[in-house]
């Protein structure tokens, strides 16, 4: 995969065209502060009929339903679903850890956030990046329209790892930031040495429809096929500390475990917050991830 | 009885080697090793995975790794090395080690490799035994001694227990071959008296540490099941010469003169035939170097056959019987193969014809009828007969009457002096003999016959039976040629001036004088008894025999010319009894000596050695050694296989620690 110099590495023009015909769906109809393109649990003022109810005073009389009332000689107020516009929010871990991989992981994260941000403006949805690492928190928010797609594109080619974790930081800043309701996607490999569970915690249920991406290297999942072998001094791209590893077929057995039961940990977490977790391989070819992966996982349509 | 298949000459130096550099490498090989860096994003679930196995395997850390691996087998073989370990297929931890050396006639056989006799082969593989024994290098530990015995008929030890390794060689090299028959039992009280200390402090006997045999052996050994190990004691048994060896051998000869015709010789052979097939071959006589009869067709003898009642396997013979043939003045008669097989020494035998001899024969006592007749039928010079109190008469006139006759009779009387003289005694009991009667003995047979013995040719004395026979113990020096299961029925005793055969019981008290074996003993006797008693003119004697003669007083420069053509001078103390021997190989032995001036007599006696085929002749060498309470199962050649590893222990060393170098630069 190329490296990435320049926006359009983040997306290229050929998925772009191929990415606006979808569009990011939520389990959950959102409230927005503007009228947007989506059906909202809120009654509003859109052309389709949710319910009735009774006429109170100062209801608008251009919701009375008048057949109602010569029937029954009562004042019956008919609600309509109101179409509103969806919060976006992309979460990026910036940390060290995501500078890793062939290919790079943080590279990956920062095209598939380019393309998600990329669907959220086209389809005129609210779309905010967060980035968190050690100890920042960095962001651009409020994002409406194609026209922002450079903009996003500059931001996140800005973008680079450093430091250690800060996921917790981060989660509780998109709680706390306002945002309002919508979609959270976050983009992490989610190996936090201080752990993903209190982040995770705050944004689950805020009105967040959350979607935990963790993006893993190919190293990461499967070490021995991919030259991780015999006598090693592994250092943590983070804490920059060494660990001694002889990797043999014992050692090699028990890391798949270790992983499995991290991921299989991270899952069962998240299916008891209605987080949706995937595990993503950087492996994956971009167009596949979005046009089929992630399609028929629910969160792009 | 296999001992260990290899044997470590210094295992002390190599477990100090071991214990001292095996722990030390394995700690270097964790300071040492090489890793690589590799920097990754999270070491967070590797270390996971390392605590979850290090909690599961504690001693995970010694795992798989081809560096550590080379370097502990090269180690390993290092400490191998220092070992000194000595691959052989048989060999004994003792501190003394007893070689015992066959050098019977059978060893004489020529089927070890390269053509060479088994005892050259024998010699071989104890000298290189005791070359490994001592081969040790610095590290080695101490050699055992070594005691070397060689044995056939007797034993000797050549080299009593010593270190030197270079005076063991040398008498091994120097053991000269026999044609004697194969006895052990000497061989082990031998080694067993020197293996003994005693403490002169508490006057009690201590054994030392059990020797540890070798013995270097076709396995043909006579007395094996007289041979009992005893505790503590091991044996090696290198197994010499091939079991498929077949060999066929003159048994026994014997020429006898014609009674009637006395010029006239006829001569007897039995050919003996160990092999597994017919053996067949043509007999050759030649008398004094000139060849006088052949048999008309080749001689089929028939195969040996296994006896299972008894479990020993008995050879075919036949007897072979000459047309008489004149032989005026007696000579050297040779029986022989016309074509010799494995064995020699066996393939011909000689005796000594003695010339027609006229004797002076008296006979004393009651002068039985049918002992008359047998003398007066013989070809005597003269017979006179006496009454006892006659005999006992012209004793006291004259005590050296006895030597005016070559042989006495005495039938069922006893003179009163029996110091000197030739006699065949029929059933009165000899005095001052050693001999002490005890009884009389009732209805007697014979059951136990030496067939070999001169006094027998021709005599069948199995069906013989006596009504009764005077029940004797007789003295060590005394031998006894017939006993019945009541004690010796006859016996021979030759106390050089006195020379007898004794019947123990008068025959006119049994079947035999009507037997035709009665006269031929009698005959026999007379004969034997007339050439001095053991070194008789015309039988031979068996390799390992002592060669006795009566010679003339005043007899000077003795000698006796051996088979080799060597003249060997003869110390005489008593020309009355000399011996010689005793005589190890087969062959012509002459006897020499002079006479004073003026007196007449003959100046020498011929001996004829000839190997007893029937004893040694078997050449199939036997796999296992049985001795009376075990087997002890052969090796073959023990000391090929005798090879010190040392050398290519650490050359495989070397190469390990090369192939170590090389991997260990192709990861780093």
């Amino acid at each position: 995969m190329n490296p990435i110099l320049k926006v359009d590495d983040l997306l290229d023009s050929r998925l772009m065209a191929r990415l606006d015909r979808l569009d990011v769906i939520s389990r959950k109809i959102f409230a927005g502060k503007i009228q947007g393109e989506r059906r909202s649990r809120r009654r509003g003022q859109s052309v389709e009929f949710a319910d009735f109810r009774n006429y109170s005073h100062g209801d608008d009389l251009r919701f009375v339903d008048w057949n109602i009332y010569a029937r029954l000689d009562r004042l019956f107020l008919k609600l309509f679903l109101e179409e509103e516009d969806l919060s976006m929010v992309i979460a990026l871990d910036m940390s060290m850890s995501m500078n890793g991989g062939n290919p790079n992981k943080f590279d990956y994260a920062r095209r598939l956030a380019m393309a998600l941000g990329y669907i959220g403006l086209v389809n005129n949805n609210r779309v905010s990046l967060f980035g968190f690492g050690s100890e920042r928190i960095e962001r651009l928010t409020s994002m409406r329209g194609r026209r922002r797609t450079r903009e996003m594109g500059r931001w996140l080619l800005d973008r680079t790892p450093e430091g250690i974790g800060g996921f917790t930081d981060g989660m509780r800043t998109i709680a706390l930031g306002g945002q309002g309701r919508g979609v959270l996607i976050v983009l992490s490999d989610f190996l936090f040495p201080d752990g993903y569970e209190k982040g995770l915690n705050y944004v689950a249920g805020r009105g967040f429809d959350v979607f935990a991406l963790q993006l893993l290297a190919p190293e990461e999942m499967d070490p021995a096929r991919h030259g991780l072998a015999g006598d090693l001094r592994l250092i943590d791209s983070e804490t920059n500390k060494e660990t001694e590893v002889t990797a043999s077929t014992a050692v090699l057995t028990q890391y798949r475990k270790s992983l499995e039961a991290y991921v299989a940990g991270l899952r069962d977490f998240s299916v008891r917050r209605s987080i949706t977790h995937q595990v993503v391989e950087t492996s994956l070819d971009m167009d596949t991830l979005l046009l089929d992966y992630l399609r028929r996982r629910g969160l792009l349509a | 009885m296999i001992f260990l298949a290899m044997t470590w000459l210094a295992p002390f130096a190599a477990s100090i080697v071991a214990l001292s550099t095996i722990p030390p490498l394995v700690a270097l090989y964790f300071l040492r090793l090489r890793r690589t860096r590799r920097v990754i994003s999270s070491t967070m679930l590797w270390k996971r995975a390392t605590q979850d196995l290090r909690a599961n395997a504690p001693f995970q850390r010694l795992r798989f790794s081809l560096l550590l691996l080379l370097q502990l087998l090269a180690l390993a073989l290092l400490a191998f090395a220092i070992a000194q370990p000595q691959i052989e297929m048989g060999d004994s931890q003792a501190k003394r080690i007893v070689f015992l050396i066959d050098r019977s006639g059978s060893m004489n056989v020529n089927d070890a490799p390269g053509d060479r006799s088994r005892l050259e082969e024998a010699k071989q593989l104890a000298e290189n035994r005791v070359r490994a024994l001592n081969s040790g290098g610095i590290f080695s530990g101490s050699a055992p001694s070594v005691m070397v015995i060689a044995f056939a008929k007797d034993a000797q030890i050549l080299c009593p227990f010593t270190d030197n390794a270079a005076q063991a060689i040398a008498v091994i090299k120097a053991i000269e071959p026999t044609d004697e028959s194969t006895t052990l039992s000497d061989s082990f009280e031998l080694a067993r008296a020197f293996s003994t200390v005693t403490n002169p402090d508490k006057q009690s006997t201590v054994a030392a540490d059990a020797p540890s045999y070798e013995l270097f052996s076709d396995g043909r050994i006579a007395d094996l099941s007289r041979s009992v190990l005893r505790g503590g004691e091991q044996i090696l048994f290198h197994n010499i010469g091939k079991s498929t060896t077949a060999n066929a051998g003159i048994g026994a000869v014997a020429v006898s003169r014609n009674p009637d015709r006395p010029d006239e010789v006829q001569i007897y052979a039995r050919v003996v035939n160990w092999g597994s097939d017919i053996f067949s071959g043509d007999l050759e006589v030649v008398v004094d170097d000139r060849l006088r009869a052949v048999t008309p067709k080749p001689v089929e003898v028939p195969p040996a056959q296994e006896d299972k009642t008894i479990g020993i396997r008995v050879p075919g013979e036949i007897q072979v019987v000459f047309p008489s043939m004149t032989l005026p003045k007696g000579g050297l008669v040779e029986v022989r193969f016309a074509k010799h097989d494995a064995l020699l020494a066996d393939d011909r035998a000689i005796v000594v014809a003695a010339p027609p001899e006229a004797l002076k024969v008296a006979l004393v006592g009651r002068g039985a009828f049918v002992m008359r007749s047998i003398l007066e039928g013989m070809s005597l010079k003269s017979l006179e007969t006496f009454s006892l109190s006659e005999w006992n008469d012209r004793l006291k006139k004259d005590p050296m009457a006895p030597d005016s006759f070559d042989v006495i009779v005495l039938d069922d009387a006893m003179p009163d002096d029996l110091a000197r003289g030739r006699y065949l005694i029929f059933h009165a009991t000899p005095i001052n003999a050693g001999i002490s009667p005890y009884g009389t003995k009732n209805n007697a047979t014979a059951q136990s016959i030496r067939d070999e013995h001169p006094l027998l040719q021709y005599v069948n004395l199995n069906d013989i039976f006596v009504s009764s026979m005077t029940a004797v113990a007789a003295g060590g020096d005394a031998d006894v040629i017939v006993e019945s299961s009541e004690g010796p029925m006859i016996l021979t005793l030759n106390r050089g001036a006195l020379t007898f055969v004794y019947v123990t019981f008068d025959p006119m008290e049994s079947d035999w004088p009507f037997q035709r074996g009665f006269v031929n003993f009698f005959a026999n006797s007379i004969s034997w008894l007339a050439a001095g008693g053991s070194a008789v003119a015309d039988e031979p004697l068996a390799p390992g025999d002592v060669a006795k003669a009566r010679l003339p007083l005043g007899a000077k420069e003795v000698s006796m010319l051996i088979p080799n053509g060597t003249a060997m001078p003869i110390a005489v103390q008593d020309p009355s009894n000399i011996s010689y021997g005793p005589l190890r190989t087969s062959g012509f032995y002459r006897m020499s000596w002079t006479v004073p001036n003026g007196q007449s007599g003959p100046t020498s006696k011929a001996y004829a050695v000839n190997m007893n085929s029937r004893i040694e002749g078997r050449a199939d060498a036997a796999a296992e050694v049985k001795f009376a309470t075990e087997r002890v199962a052969g090796i073959q050649g023990g000391a090929s296989v005798e090879t010190s590893a040392w050398p290519w222990l650490l050359l495989s060393a070397v190469a390990v620690l090369f192939l170590e170098w090389w991997v260990w630069l192709r990861r780093v």
